[in-house]
């Protein structure tokens, strides 16, 4: 379920849109799945990130996607950091 | 026009396709493909399938690419390849090398490669969006094709070497080629299937990726020079000396 909280997307090009956690809980758990953890644990770590994504968002009006994804990506890091890395850096893969 | 010996050929067909085999799109491209199909909670089985499809859809491009080259430059040269083509191809792949050494790698965290952001992106978006085999088979094709500005220098060597042997060696040779370029994405994709984690390999590739730019761009200089010594000087040398 999207909050009332505006993103701002990285290039500031498309639209604001409502911060959607299950968005960002999906994104999580890929992350963790593509580095082999297994389900249930994923699925912890996922809750628990975007549990302190929430948090933190709550206090804001608007975030940046940028703003999120670091974030994310600091708490991903306590609990999975190989899944951490890929997330932070799966941009500039390619 | 002196020609090369079988093994001086076949050596410089398997030093470019080693050159080639430095170029790293398709890896990169390899690494996302997977990483989403993990994260899809993929099947290992249907894993196997979509990086075999992308592998031999790199490699059906990189054989029809060095066949294409072959063929129109046998149609357009039957009988001797000028020295004055030796010496522009052999300047190409010195410059692709110069140019590897300065532009391959962006100057950025991670293994950001050379390309148009805009490309990237939808290499990128494709490679999360593709979901069978055929699909990978054409993501295999357009990656390897992307990367065309540099390893047409490689591609070019090689096929000014193919068409000067009988149809027997030519097709050894292109096999040859195809084998040792598409070995990193071989590799890759066998530490895939093995159960490897993309993280270590990724991690692995932004470590080393300033070593992998020098040697593929010392490869090709060191490619170039080798044709230019063996084909145009040692050509005008013999010339000179038999005056």
């Amino acid at each position: 379920m999207a909050l009332a909280i505006d993103v701002v997307k990285q290039t500031g090009r498309r639209p604001t849109e409502h911060f959607d956690p299950d968005k960002l809980l999906h994104s999580i758990r890929a992350a963790c799945l593509s580095v082999r953890s297994p389900e249930g644990e994923a699925e912890d770590t996922a809750k628990t990130v975007t549990d302190a994504v929430i948090i933190w968002c709550t206090t804001r009006s608007a975030v940046t996607s940028h703003d999120i994804r670091r974030l994310a990506a600091a708490h991903l890091q306590r609990y999975q950091p190989e899944a951490a890395y890929l997330y932070q850096h799966h941009r500039n893969i390619i | 026009m002196a020609n090369f010996d079988l093994l001086t050929s076949f050596a410089i067909i398997a030093f470019a396709a080693l050159t080639h085999a430095g170029f790293q799109l398709s890896i990169s491209v390899l690494t996302l493909l997977s990483g989403h199909a993990l994260g899809r909670k993929t099947a290992h089985l249907r894993l196997m399938r979509l990086t075999g499809g992308f592998i031999g859809g790199a490699a059906a491009m990189t054989i029809l690419l060095l066949s294409f080259t072959s063929f129109v430059l046998l149609r357009l040269l039957p009988d001797s390849t000028p020295l004055l083509l030796w010496a522009a191809c052999t300047g190409a792949v010195a410059g692709v090398g110069l140019s590897v050494w300065l532009f391959y790698w962006r100057h950025e965290q991670g293994t950001a490669l050379w390309i148009p952001r805009a490309f990237a992106n939808y290499l990128s978006g494709r490679s999360k969006a593709t979901k069978n085999a055929a699909e990978t088979f054409g993501l295999g094709l357009t990656s390897m094709t992307a990367e065309l500005l540099f390893t047409f220098a490689p591609i070019l060597v090689a096929s000014l070497v193919l068409i000067r042997l009988s149809p027997a060696y030519q097709l050894l040779g292109i096999l040859l080629y195809t084998a040792i370029s598409l070995l990193p994405l071989l590799i890759v994709g066998l530490l895939i299937g093995g159960g490897h984690k993309l993280s270590d390999i990724q991690r692995w590739r932004e470590t080393n990726k300033r070593f992998l730019q020098f040697a593929a761009g010392s490869g090709l200089l060191v490619l170039g020079a080798f044709v230019y010594v063996q084909q145009v000087m040692a050509t005008a040398a013999a010339a000179l000396g038999g005056r």
